[in-house]
């Protein structure tokens, strides 16, 4: 398996927030996970980073043991729902700022970028500063800094939740697109049904610290506890 | 009332403010450059630029106490401001956030004078007392609380997950502060060095206690006039302490007052 | 009140980094103030210092019975209580009335320098100003409203404080009006002012149900720190003030540099007087704060 999480337990105080969590993913492979909020998504996605350590359990990535390594020499990226830009750079800055820690030669630096930045469809906004862009952009850009150092996983905390309906819709295609461009290995967690059915090639519910991962999307679809009958029926009803 | 009657009556009241606001100061330099000023006259019987010739090389010592008290300055606003900026944050994300803040509130309203009194007697033991590194040490307990109050604010959550975001982008730690938390945080370090800078530069209690009268900053040299009721000395060296201020508004009032408590 | 940010140390630099950072932090702070509570504490009590001779409460009842030292704290409260709340109340009225002057261009400028003033230079100023031979005395000499110094009431050195007030006053105001045009427009008074006139309220109505209210309750904090420091004050009440009516730390100074040992542990006695209140202020303070 390409990333393996076992046995995971984790706890802030009395509350216990994931609970002997296991998980798989295998390489170019996007799993989305549907929760509400509290149910543990960030904190899964936090360990798997380093940015937390977990009380008990293993990270395994392609077989060796992530613990030990700070979040730094991973090589696995964390993306917040907030774009999170540095303010202090520009769009091009921004997303060469893996390259430029990497200390990439000055022309493979200007070449990626800009490759980058066209496949974004941002090659107009290299020259503006974060505040200028709009959310959709922003988002962009943020996706860009993390693709361009070619990163092992990707882990997608809500993405798309500070967006409107249109920009969301617009952003899941192309996030679509480019993660099969670049053969993505990614965790996408999300609270929208549709988003999950949409952005996931294998999906899992998580839900009080535990995590059940669904071998079809019949399979999800069919279960009453992810919420898609009752969507359903909402809308048979109406008809 | 018109808009254009308001805007008069505005612009009445600011000219008003303005001159209440310029008085002091050009009292003070009227006052540095007179001489003679019996008592029912309203202005200085003579004027001569005599006062400000002996700043330097004069019996006064007036421009080695500017020198002093630049360097001692400087160096307490670096030290604090480059201290607190880190100390701080480890103070910030930490679960008790709130009662460590409190530690530091203390000594930030405590009167300096009354906290230089207290220790005056470990000031002498170490034989720190009367020396320049003993009044360092001693401004640095008041100006350092500050600091560390300024910048707990700073490092909000978003900082935290943007500094979170540098370590899964391969960044380590001296990346994360030199390529984004230091640029980032440029006009808070700003205004918090000019903030300490000005605590030290006015200090005159707790210097002159620790100092026994011995470091003789600006501030201890304005009070020897006044006790030797040379007034005339007193203004000019009152014009010096009030310059370097007055110069650092000029350059940007933004970052040295921006948030004043 | 928004949830803070901590984060968990996962390395052991990190670890290591936080114990240091908050060792330097209790030493800095909390520790050079204990240390200098507790040496005055014990010397109070008779346990410290060359004269001690063990365990007296002496000096606590000489200073808690003495009228002077009461005098002394009611003074200083008095000072601070005056100063602060004219100046605030001043601060307050010009910023309602004439939001916009603030703001304007030469004043926003001019109205940052009267804080390049240092207290030692207020405090000289003022007594240029208001002493029996300083610059208002000579106009009113000229004016003819006065024959000579003696007649010119004795404002500074005087039994009200008139001058450390005033001093106090002038350093405070343009604070104070900073403050509250900041406060102005990142508040969004102007937004609320208006909510109230369409709710039928009149400038005064508007003025003092929502501005006022709501520019007292922001600030309550930062006056309280203030009255502080104005408590604390050392350099204006030692050049402004009188021999008989004294503020609490030119009283602490003085008992201090007396050849009158004696005087010493009642100096120390005062000042543990004095951190017990600051103490229990902050406490208060900010003990208030959260529940806002």
């Amino acid at each position: 398996m390409f990333l393996e999480a076992k046995n995971i337990n984790k706890g802030f105080g009395a509350e216990k927030v994931l609970d002997d969590l296991s998980l798989q993913l295998a390489e170019h492979e996007m799993l989305s996970i549907l929760g509400r909020s509290g149910s543990g998504k960030t904190t899964l996605l936090k360990i798997l980073a380093g940015l937390e350590s977990p009380d008990k359990g293993m990270v395994l990535l392609q077989g060796q043991d992530m613990g030990p390594l700070p979040p730094n020499r991973r090589n696995i990226v964390y993306l917040y729902q907030e774009p999170l830009l540095f303010p202090h750079l520009n769009v091009f800055e921004n997303i060469a700022f893996g390259l430029r820690l990497r200390k990439a030669p000055e022309g493979a630096v200007q070449k990626r970028v800009a490759e980058m930045l066209a496949n974004l469809e941002l090659p107009e906004q290299a020259r503006k500063m974060p505040h200028q862009l709009s959310g959709g952009q922003r988002q962009r850009v943020a996706f860009g800094r993390a693709l361009i150092i070619n990163p092992k996983v990707l882990l997608l905390d809500e993405p798309f939740g500070a967006l409107d309906a249109e920009t969301r819709a617009s952003m899941q295609q192309l996030l679509k697109r480019i993660a099969k461009a670049f053969a993505i290995t990614a965790l996408f967690v999300t609270h929208g049904l549709k988003e999950a059915l949409i952005m996931g090639d294998r999906i899992g519910l998580m839900q009080q610290g535990e995590l059940k991962v669904y071998d079809s999307k019949k399979a999800f679809i069919e279960d009453v506890e992810t919420g898609v009958q009752a969507e359903m029926d909402f809308w048979r009803e109406i008809e | 009332m018109s808009i254009e009657e308001q805007k008069s009556q505005i612009n009445g009241i600011s000219l008003i403010l303005i001159a209440v606001i310029l008085f002091p100061f050009a009292f003070l330099l009227m006052l540095s450059l007179g001489r003679r000023w019996a008592y029912p006259m309203l202005l200085p019987a003579e004027w001569t630029l005599d006062n400000w010739q002996a700043i330097w090389g004069g019996q006064a010592g007036l421009g080695e106490s500017l020198l002093l008290s630049l360097a001692l300055s400087l160096s307490i606003a670096t030290i604090a401001t480059a201290g607190s900026f880190w100390v701080s944050k480890q103070v910030a994300y930490h679960r008790n956030r709130q009662r460590w803040l409190v530690l530091a509130y203390l000594p930030y309203v405590f009167a300096p004078v009354i906290l230089a009194a207290c220790l005056q007697y470990f000031f002498i033991r170490w034989g720190l007392s009367g020396k320049l590194g003993g009044v360092a040490i001693a401004q640095l307990f008041i100006t350092f609380p500050y600091g560390l109050i300024f910048f707990t604010s700073f490092w909000t959550e978003r900082m935290l997950s943007l500094e979170q975001l540098i370590a899964t982008l391969g960044g380590n730690t001296w990346q994360a502060y030199t390529k984004v938390l230091l640029p980032v945080a440029k006009g808070p370090i700003l205004t918090c060095f000019f903030q300490l800078f000005l605590i030290s530069w006015f200090e005159y209690g707790l210097t002159a206690l620790i100092g026994v009268g011995k470091v003789q900053t600006l501030t201890l040299k304005v009070f020897q006039y006044i006790n030797e009721a040379n007034l005339f000395f007193a203004a000019l060296a009152s014009c010096l302490l009030v310059m370097p201020p007055i110069v650092l508004l000029w350059l940007n009032r933004r970052y040295v007052f921006s948030k004043v408590i | 009140m928004r949830t803070t940010a901590h984060r968990t140390p996962h390395t052991e630099m990190q670890k290591t980094s936080t114990y240091i950072g908050l060792g330097l932090f209790f030493a800095l702070t909390a520790f050079p103030l204990l240390l200098g509570i507790g040496y005055a504490l014990l010397f109070s009590l008779g346990l410290a210092g060359m004269l001690s001779e063990g365990f007296t409460s002496e000096h606590w009842q000489a200073v808690l019975g003495s009228e002077s030292f009461w005098e002394t704290m009611a003074f200083s409260i008095y000072v601070a209580l005056v100063s602060i709340g004219l100046a605030v109340t001043l601060a307050m009225l010009l910023v309602v009335r004439w939001p916009r002057t603030f703001e304007s261009t030469p004043l926003s400028f001019f109205i940052y320098w009267p804080l390049a003033i240092p207290a030692i230079v207020m405090a000289f100023l003022i007594f240029q100003l208001l002493s029996k031979g300083g610059a208002l005395s000579r106009l009113a000499f000229q004016l003819g409203l006065v024959d000579g110094l003696s007649q010119f009431p004795d404002w500074v050195n005087g039994q009200y404080g008139i001058g450390i007030i005033t001093a106090h006053f002038f350093m405070a105001l343009p604070f104070f009006l900073i403050l509250y045009t900041q406060m102005y427009s990142h508040e969004g008074l102007k937004g609320l002012m208006q909510q109230a006139f369409t709710l039928g309220a009149n400038r005064r109505q508007a003025a003092w149900r929502v501005a006022v209210p709501v520019l007292l309750r922001r600030s309550f904090a930062t006056v309280v720190l203030y009255f502080l420091f104005v408590m604390g004050s050392y350099e204006i009440p030692l050049l402004l003030g009188s021999q008989s009516r004294q503020m609490v730390s030119v009283l602490t100074i003085q008992k201090l540099q007396r050849f009158n040992l004696a005087d010493i542990p009642q100096a120390y006695t005062i000042s543990v007087v004095y951190s017990v209140m600051v103490v229990a202020l902050v406490l208060w303070l900010l003990g208030a704060k959260k529940q806002v």
